[in-house]
């Protein structure tokens, strides 16, 4: 009869628990979907921003939910919306999601909070503006808020250059081409650009912006995936690993890349500043880090150039939120873009810091003064354009990454011809909107 | 109470349907019922533009059928290549992890030592996750820090890219799907395998019948139940494979391993993609359905009751 008490006390206790997290009635509750690309303990961090919120914010509630990686949180989101269900009030999604989500009317742009601010244009002023650039449309007006963002930096064992007798790293593609085919042994890659497996057009975008033309503009409706410099680029990166002879044929896979860097395997690599903190905790030589070097736009540096990457906020409002809740939910947006919390998960994470005033601010003022490297990945900023970003976003990004795809490993050999087919598939789904 | 001989039949007549009621209801719910708002959402195209959410779709017939055959449509040129990938893949898999499980039983059944060891061994792969076995061997694969490679470079072979060559990476994916499924067909060919009396055998050695006569004019036979339900899942597994693509390159590059269902996941985020998605559905669903249907006719025939 005892095991029967103590069972029922434990389902008793076990049914409270989890009815136990209950909100005072007029709490207004924010659910805060986040999906993590990196291996950070995001979940632990969020409860701590949510806390130091609550704090702030009596009779506010944030409720952060992980949702996986982006394409799952993506997927989660449009499947409980397309049911009928409530979904997020606020989500990081990645920033080129913005014209399929306004395109479905699911979220509302910031730019009606930050009309409402005493300062709405100071707190826009003070994100870097390439990191502005994908979540404003071509109105002018902004959508996302920059959050956990990135670029594609240069890295470099620093030993072996200093070894072969290169006391500085490659600033243009030229000196790239010719250290890395210096530092390649039957052992050793001399450069490694991951553009094998699924996702090649973020690495090619910094190429083809180096070669003189972005495939994106402001204008969604226009894509310009044919034109010779992005002919010329995706040549190059092919022959990176076919003529040059300075990696694998195809490009490197993006999880080995970083591996392969580490153990040695690698000399210099492309890759995101997301994994700065893990690459230079983890070296056991001495990593630089610079930009991505300059294609033939300007072989005297003018020709810098990178995409962006990562998340941005974004608030969801079908119409039906009341305006407490709305200025709850923008609150929370201004908390977690704010310099103090943009310093912390800079440096906790790795992300690059979206506001200027936040790399003044600590931890990341002194982080930054410690490691240069990280300063370099925020310096590149001035040179970068605008991650990919259409209507149709996804599937015209399936059709270049196909394209790519098929050019790189060989099975296209005419890259001209394979990309003014798809520039003709693109077009054909973009007519649509124009 | 007593019911007459009328109410009696009528029962009668009512309990197998009374007791299969509560699956059928369930499979009517999630199966079948889907599976015709499949057919019926195939003949729409999704509103496309501005503001889509708010417009109705469009009856178009069955123009999203012509287009996912069209080689020169974005979905189209994805759907053929994928469809002939499955086609493959689903061949590769049977045709050679169904003859290697029924091996591997055939090896487990006699008495040998460490036997429990050995199908233990065997099985293995099948209890694992099946993302996380994906997971695992996408190290083996992975380019410059692979075992595979680093076997191959051990005799002087300069290394395979894997998941990065489209000539080889459907053959990866191929590798990866037997080697978790033998072991579990294994297990069903060695059931039926000790289902089969040994009298059998020993009545055919006194007619001086030899090992290998033994298996074609005994054990295939009387094998012949176990095959076909092998066989059959095997098709099924094959169809429905999504979760080794995750792990291993998600079906590229530029398809050239990508397989119809994991396709269909890959496109279903996007509104204007919906109609070519149930359009590969129901390809799909035909596909499995004649796979299994001319299974069926195959074995079942001649079959001694």
């Amino acid at each position: 009869m005892a095991l029967r008490r103590v069972i029922y006390v434990l389902l008793a206790a076990a049914l409270l628990m989890t009815f136990g997290v209950t909100y005072a009635q007029d709490d207004i509750v924010i659910d805060f979907y986040f999906p993590s690309a990196t291996a950070n303990d995001a979940e632990g961090i969020f409860e701590r921003y949510a806390g130091l919120f609550e704090e702030e914010n009596p009779g506010v509630v944030v409720n952060p939910i992980f949702t996986g990686s982006y394409t799952d949180t993506r997927n989660t989101i449009l499947t409980e919306l397309q049911g009928g269900g409530a979904g997020p009030d606020v989500a990081v999604m990645l920033s080129i999601d913005l014209y399929s989500f306004a395109e479905e009317g699911y979220i509302i742009p910031a730019q009606g909070f930050i009309d409402a601010m005493d300062n709405g244009a100071d707190y826009v002023n003070d994100f870097f503006p390439a990191l502005m650039a994908n979540g404003v449309d071509e109105m002018g007006n902004v959508w996302a808020i920059p959050f956990q963002r990135s670029t594609p930096i240069l890295y470099y064992n620093a030993d072996l250059l200093t070894e072969a007798g290169y006391d500085s790293p490659p600033t243009n593609n030229a000196e790239l081409v010719e250290i890395a085919q210096a530092l390649t042994t039957d052992e050793r890659d001399g450069l490694l650009v991951p553009v094998a497996g699924g996702f090649p057009i973020w690495m090619y975008q910094s190429f083809a912006i180096a070669y003189g033309q972005n495939i994106v503009s402001d204008d969604p409706t226009e894509v310009y995936f044919n034109t010779p410099e992005a002919v010329a680029a995706v040549e190059f990166v092919r022959s990176l690993g076919t003529d040059l002879g300075v990696g694998p044929a195809g490009g490197a896979a993006w999880g080995d890349t970083p591996v392969a860097f580490l153990a040695g395997q690698a000399a210099m690599i492309y890759h995101t500043t997301g994994n700065l903190t893990r690459i230079l905790n983890d070296a056991d030589f001495e990593v630089g880090v610079w930009y991505l070097p300059s294609g033939p736009a300007g072989d005297d540096g003018a020709g810098y150039g990178a995409p962006t990457g990562g998340g941005n906020l974004y608030i969801f409002d079908d119409g039906s939120k009341s305006a407490e809740e709305l200025d709850a939910i923008w609150r929370w947006v201004m908390f977690l873009s704010s310099p103090e919390i943009q310093a912390d998960w800079g440096a906790t994470t790795g992300y690059i810091a979206a506001n200027a005033s936040a790399w003044e601010t600590e931890p990341l003022a002194s982080l930054a003064q410690e490691h240069p490297q990280y300063g370099i990945a925020r310096d590149q900023l001035q040179h970068v354009g605008k991650e990919f970003s259409s209507y149709a976003t996804i599937t015209i990004q399936g059709i270049i990454n196909g394209t790519l795809e098929s050019i790189l490993t060989g099975e296209s050999e005419d890259a001209q011809a394979a990309m003014d087919a798809a520039q003709e598939q693109i077009d054909g789904i973009l007519a649509e909107y124009r | 109470m007593r019911l007459s001989a009328r109410q009696r039949s009528l029962v009668g007549l009512l309990q197998p349907y009374l007791l299969i009621a509560p699956t059928l209801v369930l499979v009517l719910i999630f199966n079948v019922a889907p599976a015709f708002r499949t057919v019926n959402d195939s003949l729409y195209k999704p509103a496309r533009g501005l503001n889509a959410a708010g417009r109705p779709p469009e009856f178009v017939g069955l123009q999203n059928f012509r287009d996912i055959f069209d080689d020169t449509h974005y979905m189209g040129g994805r759907f053929l290549r994928t469809l002939r990938n499955t086609v493959i893949f689903a061949a590769a898999t049977v045709g050679i992890g169904v003859p290697l499980g029924l091996m591997t039983a055939l090896l487990l059944n006699r008495g040998q030592p460490l036997l429990g060891l050995w199908r233990f061994a065997v099985f293995y792969p099948s209890l694992l996750p099946l993302i996380g076995a994906a997971s695992i061997w996408s190290f083996v694969f992975s380019d410059s820090i692979g075992l595979a490679n680093a076997l191959l470079r051990t005799v002087g072979h300069p290394g395979l890219n894997w998941l990065g060559d489209r000539n080889l990476v459907l053959f990866s994916v191929v590798i990866v799907n037997i080697w978790k499924q033998a072991g579990y067909f294994m297990i069903f060919f060695l059931a039926g395998l000790q289902n089969i009396s040994r009298d059998i055998y020993e009545a055919s050695s006194l007619d001086g019948a030899g090992p290998m006569q033994q298996f074609v004019y005994l054990t295939m036979p009387l094998l012949r139940r176990t095959l076909l339900f092998v066989v059959v899942i095997a098709f099924t597994f094959a169809f429905q494979t999504v979760e080794q693509l995750q792990a291993l390159g998600e079906g590229g590059p530029a398809d050239s391993a990508n397989l119809l269902l994991y396709l269909v996941f890959q496109n279903i985020s996007e509104r204007r993609n919906w109609g070519y998605v149930n359009a590969m559905t129901i390809v799909l669903i035909g596909l499995v359905l004649v796979f299994t249907l001319s299974n069926f006719l195959l074995f079942e025939r001649d079959e001694p009751t």
